[in-house]
């Protein structure tokens, strides 16, 4: 148990809320609400049904079912929905907050530690919250003659990219942020600029330990990318697109896992090494370089890059799922959903309520979704894995398996492929 | 107002002459919800560092504390200085092969309808990328002329 410290008073953090609360009301009633005023007024209101459709009415509308579930729908649609929400930033954070949870009970269980337990009584489970109040309340330090605009702005940038790699994972037939004829080309782009954020934040922060650690980056995720790149040209060989989605379609009755397990394991080893995890964590080793290029980041900055790489993380077990897994395909275990509830309408106790338009989802979205998420756990766990068991290799043998071994097996990888395609096994004219 | 004259705009549009269908603007414009994505995201995001400085103490009492990181001693020296780049040669390396790389997708992407003849070229190239990569691995090695 640790102790509260002495400086600390209850009464004048609530006092801090408070004012920020009164602040946030002040601001929004003296300019957010004149500015929809503003607004209203120079808007055309559209006329639905011989009414004017006034925000009043398009309230009163959401509240009914019959409006409600296609205005929904429609909702679910729209780019900002996909953006927010579904395949795009809220699914990626909410799984990278259940990927932190699942890290610290693994190592535990794997280390013999009891781990965090206590908060919440079940298994610990408000842990993630205490540590986002705990990061939220901590103060933010700059070292001294830091380049303060670039060292502000690096955790922001580090999670945006993050997220526009997310946006090119397909979730679900139809399910994807960003579909892209070159999907596979983009995701390589967003990856080329992880260690230019790396090396600008290292740099921009005056500090010997957070700049060993840059370099160090620098060099990992440089040599692990051409065996990233090449790992995966045996999967487009085969397929002959570069669409993720197409790429997936694909694989309705094989998995490319099946034929082409030199790529993946490259291209798991090189995921490793481009996520920075255990044995390839040596840019933040922190027995050798305190933090590495994190040293210099304290409270939300931290916070921030360390939501960053688990989105990272996901969208690098997705891809993995996407190209050799089979993506979301699999067999329909969704039930289907029931008739009745669109023909006789939803009876809770006494009221009946007839909803058309009602299954929001399809039954192959669901089905598809939850074989993704079944799949990538798996891939999750795989890469949790080694971060219990193994040690931090040396930088020189890192470069030697990435510069000798791993580009030669990507490059067997890329003749076992040609072989298939030109031996009739695969391809146009062979079993799939 | 003037008119929209597509045959002065022309030059804009590099695929205009071929095939007046595809737009650089259109191609470029799949790549917007990833910008979005980006976007929403930094958007999302900042206010987390705001409340954070709103809610956290500030005190600016020690000049020691703003200080870099060095384990508990009095920093010696510049943060940012001159250093030996360790393993330079696979940073030169990164440059050349990252580029051959991403050519092999070009071909990569397209060998369902080329004709089979056409993969011989690509072997020869893939043997010349071989040999300097062989090359350059083998100079690499030597730490004494680096």
């Amino acid at each position: 148990m640790s102790v509260i410290a002495p400086k600390f008073r209850l009464g004048y953090f609530i006092k801090a809320l408070l004012d920020n609360i009164f602040w946030a009301v002040v601001l929004l009633t003296l300019a957010g609400i004149p500015a929809i005023m503003i607004l209203l007024f120079y808007i055309d209101l559209p006329i639905i049904d011989g009414q004017i459709l006034t925000p009043f009415l398009a309230f009163t509308w959401m509240t009914h079912p019959e409006m409600s579930v296609p205005l929904v729908k429609a909702f679910m649609q729209t780019d900002f929905f996909r953006i927010a929400a579904f395949p795009g930033f809220g699914f990626g954070a909410l799984l990278a907050a259940g990927v932190i949870f699942v890290e610290r009970k693994m190592l535990a269980k794997l280390q013999l530690r009891v781990g965090p337990f206590y908060c919440g009584k079940v298994e610990g489970i408000l842990q993630l919250m205490s540590d986002g109040i705990k990061l939220l309340t901590k103060e933010i330090i700059i070292p001294a003659k830091a380049d303060k605009p670039i060292f502000w702005v690096a955790p922001l940038l580090f999670v945006g990219t993050a997220a526009a790699f997310v946006s090119l994972i397909p979730v679900a037939p139809k399910t994807v942020v960003a579909d892209i004829d070159v999907g596979l080309l983009a995701v390589f782009a967003i990856i080329g600029f992880f260690p230019i954020i790396t090396v600008l934040s290292s740099w921009s922060a005056n500090s010997k330990y957070p700049f060993i650690g840059g370099i160090r980056a620098l060099h990992q995720m440089i040599s692990f990318e051409i065996p990233l790149i090449l790992s995966l040209l045996g999967v487009v060989i085969l397929t002959g697109t570069l669409n993720l989605s197409e790429i997936v379609e694909s694989q309705a009755t094989y998995w490319w896992i099946a034929f082409l397990p030199v790529g993946a394991i490259v291209f798991f080893i090189a995921m490793l090494a481009e996520l920075e995890r255990i044995p390839f964590d040596l840019p933040e080793a922190e027995s050798e370089i305190v933090a590495g290029w994190l040293t210099e980041f304290s409270g939300m900055m931290y916070g921030l890059v360390q939501l960053g790489s688990y989105l990272k993380l996901y969208a690098f077990a997705g891809l993995f799922v996407v190209l050799f897994l089979g993506g979301w395909q699999g067999p329909m275990v969704w039930p289907p959903f029931p008739e009745e509830i669109v023909t006789e309408g939803i009876t809770m106790g006494p009221v009946t309520a007839q909803i058309p338009g009602l299954p929001l989802f399809s039954q192959e979205m669901l089905n598809g979704t939850l074989w993704f998420i079944l799949k990538t756990a798996a891939v999750i766990f795989f890469i949790l894995l080694p971060r219990g068991v193994f040690p931090r290799i040396r930088i020189d043998l890192l470069l030697h398996v990435g510069w000798y071994r791993l580009i030669g097996l990507s490059f067997v990888n890329i003749f076992i492929a040609l072989g298939l395609l030109y031996a009739g096994v695969l391809g146009p004219e062979g079993i799939l | 107002m003037k008119k929209f004259d597509p045959k002065k705009c022309a030059y804009l549009f590099i695929f205009w002459e071929e095939s007046q269908a595809t737009l650089v603007g259109e191609t470029a414009a799949n790549f917007s919800q990833v910008m979005m994505m980006f976007g929403f995201a930094v958007i999302a995001t900042a206010p987390a560092l705001l409340i954070s400085r709103m809610l956290s103490p500030r005190r600016r009492s020690n000049p020691v504390k703003f200080l870099p990181m060095e384990c508990g001693q009095v920093p010696q020296g510049e943060g940012r200085t001159h250093f030996m780049m360790q393993y330079y040669a696979y940073v030169l390396m990164f440059v050349v092969f990252d580029v051959m790389a991403i050519f092999l997708y070009a071909w990569g992407s397209t060998i369902l309808n080329l004709p089979r003849t056409a993969t011989l070229p690509i072997i020869a190239f893939l043997a010349i990328m071989f040999a300097a990569m062989a090359f350059a691995l083998y100079q690499a090695k030597r730490r004494n002329i680096w």
